[in-house]
């Protein structure tokens, strides 16, 4: 006996936020930002192989105040989705998961994104002077 | 923070729940409005709120949220004795399931601030204040915490969780090495076989949330990995065909809220991870 | 709706039985994943070493054999990670397949455009003057 106009109950809503949940739609959306991301690549790609002036218009876009953010999130998207994609192909191997491993990995993969975003950026701005 | 078994509660809360808009795809039927609270008794020192989903399918009024003030003096330690004391002394209409009280029937599973546990073995004073307590996820609710769990039975019947075979039956039982039995019952008891289908975990599994229609879901599949690997079944291979399927078994993404929440501490999400290795290596 | 309730649980949960396929889309998926760990750090590094240099010395360093077959084997396997993650990322959240089929469809012709498009130009860098 079932009836069409039961209320469904609450999940997204209400779910408490875990690190396995977190960290799991983090990957999804640097994903998606990677995603966004492409398409620049092979604009750049294109611009450089098109000659200095195609070159240089793209150029200076990214190397304005929104373009460096953007290189910002799409390095840190880099990293994060590289760092949690091997701990993903740890799992799919068959290794950790153990909670205590999963707890422990992922806030690696967190701490490791984030000091490769710090450093590669340092770096860089390092390499100008 | 470091999560070391499941039974283990987080020590800070930094977000309760994740930044969508209160009602983000709730259906106008579904939507939870506000409701009584009810006082505790005069005279009552040691006082706990518990904020309780509340459904009532004799009227047409949307779910709403009650508020009891239990006196945790006169009451058991375990958020099944509020809710059994609620029933009992303050509102008689409450209506949830529970059976065997000590963790082991499966009948009391609901979300507990936020998480998916049993409500008979998770102690009063590991909730917060105010409890907050509401029905398992994404379920047709029939009246207040008790779920519509048909679907997720006919997803168990899909998997044919019972022994088949080809050989001749034997003359007495089917013989198993006591390692072949540590794959099902687990050496530390929290194999497969272990589960008592109270179905936390799929009911914690965003993906089920949004194809539980034709996702399994970690408990059928944990349950399907149980047939798997049992030495004594003969029907891997059809069992394997029956669960190769982009959407039964591929839309796991290894999300793993159902590990972090199971409260008998089983793995479903290595359980799936060894499904996933089996098609691969059939077809290397 | 009342169609929905004629047939039974178990009949809806059946479906169309199982498709009895699925692991290539998942094993591929891997595959250019363990791909693209050495190729993203090899390229973030270079992005990194490169920051500061002027059109010319881009060029230049497109131009040597090594980095043009590393480069297009980055973009290879990026290409096609990102179509397959892009196409399950639309297959959990759509569910009406008018919509769905096509976005797929779009999705993997785009990838492979793309990555055609950045194959050309890096290679018309690497053949050039």
């Amino acid at each position: 006996m079932t009836r069409d106009d039961r209320p469904l109950s609450p999940d997204i809503q209400i779910y408490r936020p875990q690190l396995t949940s977190v960290l799991s739609i983090i990957h999804r959306f640097t994903g998606i930002a990677l995603s966004i991301g492409a398409p620049l690549m092979v604009w750049w790609l294109i611009a450089a192989a098109a000659g200095p002036a195609a070159y240089s218009a793209l150029h200076g876009f990214l190397a304005s105040w929104l373009g460096l953010v953007l290189l910002l999130g799409w390095t840190f998207s880099l990293f994060f989705h590289l760092c949690n994609g091997i701990r993903h192909l740890f799992w799919d191997a068959g290794y950790g998961f153990e909670l205590q491993t999963i707890y422990v990995s992922g806030w690696a993969a967190v701490a490791i994104s984030i000091a490769l975003t710090l450093t590669s950026w340092i770096i860089s701005f390092g390499m100008k002077g | 923070m470091i999560i070391k078994s499941s039974d283990q509660l987080p020590r800070n809360t930094l977000l309760k729940r994740f930044p969508v808009p209160k009602n983000f795809e709730v259906s106008p039927q579904s939507r939870i409005e506000r409701g009584k609270t009810w006082p505790a008794p005069a005279g009552a020192t040691s006082i706990k709120k518990f904020e309780v989903y509340r459904y009532d399918p004799e009227t047409e009024k949307n779910p709403r949220i009650d508020t009891y003030e239990v006196d945790l003096d006169t009451c058991g330690p375990m958020v099944l004795d509020a809710l059994m004391k609620i029933k009992d002394e303050i509102d008689s209409t409450l209506t949830f399931r529970r059976s065997c009280r000590e963790g082991v029937c499966g009948s009391c599973s609901m979300n507990i601030d936020g998480t998916n546990w049993l409500a008979c073995t998770r102690f009063i004073t590991d909730t917060a204040e105010p409890a907050t307590i509401y029905p398992l996820n994404h379920l047709p609710v029939i009246k207040d915490l008790v779920p519509d769990l048909t679907h997720l039975y006919a997803q168990y019947a899909l998997i044919e969780p019972w022994l088949k075979t080809n050989s001749p039956v034997p003359e007495r039982e089917r013989l198993q090495t006591p390692e072949a039995a540590d794959a099902l019952n687990g050496a530390d008891g929290k194999g497969p076989a272990a589960c008592i289908l109270c179905f936390c975990c799929t009911a914690g599994c965003p993906s089920h949330w949004w194809n539980g229609n034709r996702f399994l879901g970690p408990a059928v599949l944990l349950q399907a990995y149980r047939w798997l690997a049992d030495s004594r079944d003969e029907a891997t291979g059809e069992r394997l065909d029956n669960l190769e399927d982009p959407f039964r078994l591929y839309r796991c993404h290894t999300i793993l809220n159902c590990t972090r929440t199971c409260p008998k501490g089983l793995n479903p999400g290595k359980a799936i991870a060894s499904i996933k290795k089996m098609i691969v290596e059939r077809r290397n | 709706m009342a169609a929905k309730r004629l047939r039974s649980s178990f009949d809806r949960t059946q479906g169309l039985g199982s498709a009895r396929e699925g692991v290539g889309h998942w094993w591929l998926q891997r595959v250019t994943a363990v791909a693209l760990v050495p190729l993203s750090l090899w390229f973030a590094a270079s992005l990194i070493a490169c920051a500061r240099d002027d059109y010319g010395a881009l060029l230049l360093w497109l131009h040597a054999p090594h980095i043009t077959v590393l480069m297009v084997l980055l973009l290879i396997a990026l290409f096609y990670h990102m179509a397959l993650g892009l196409q399950v990322v639309v297959e959990d959240y759509v569910h009406t397949d008018r919509i769905k089929i096509p976005t797929v469809i779009v999705i993997h012709l785009g990838c492979f455009g793309l990555a055609i498009a950045g194959v050309i130009a890096t290679l018309r860098i690497a053949f050039g003057g």
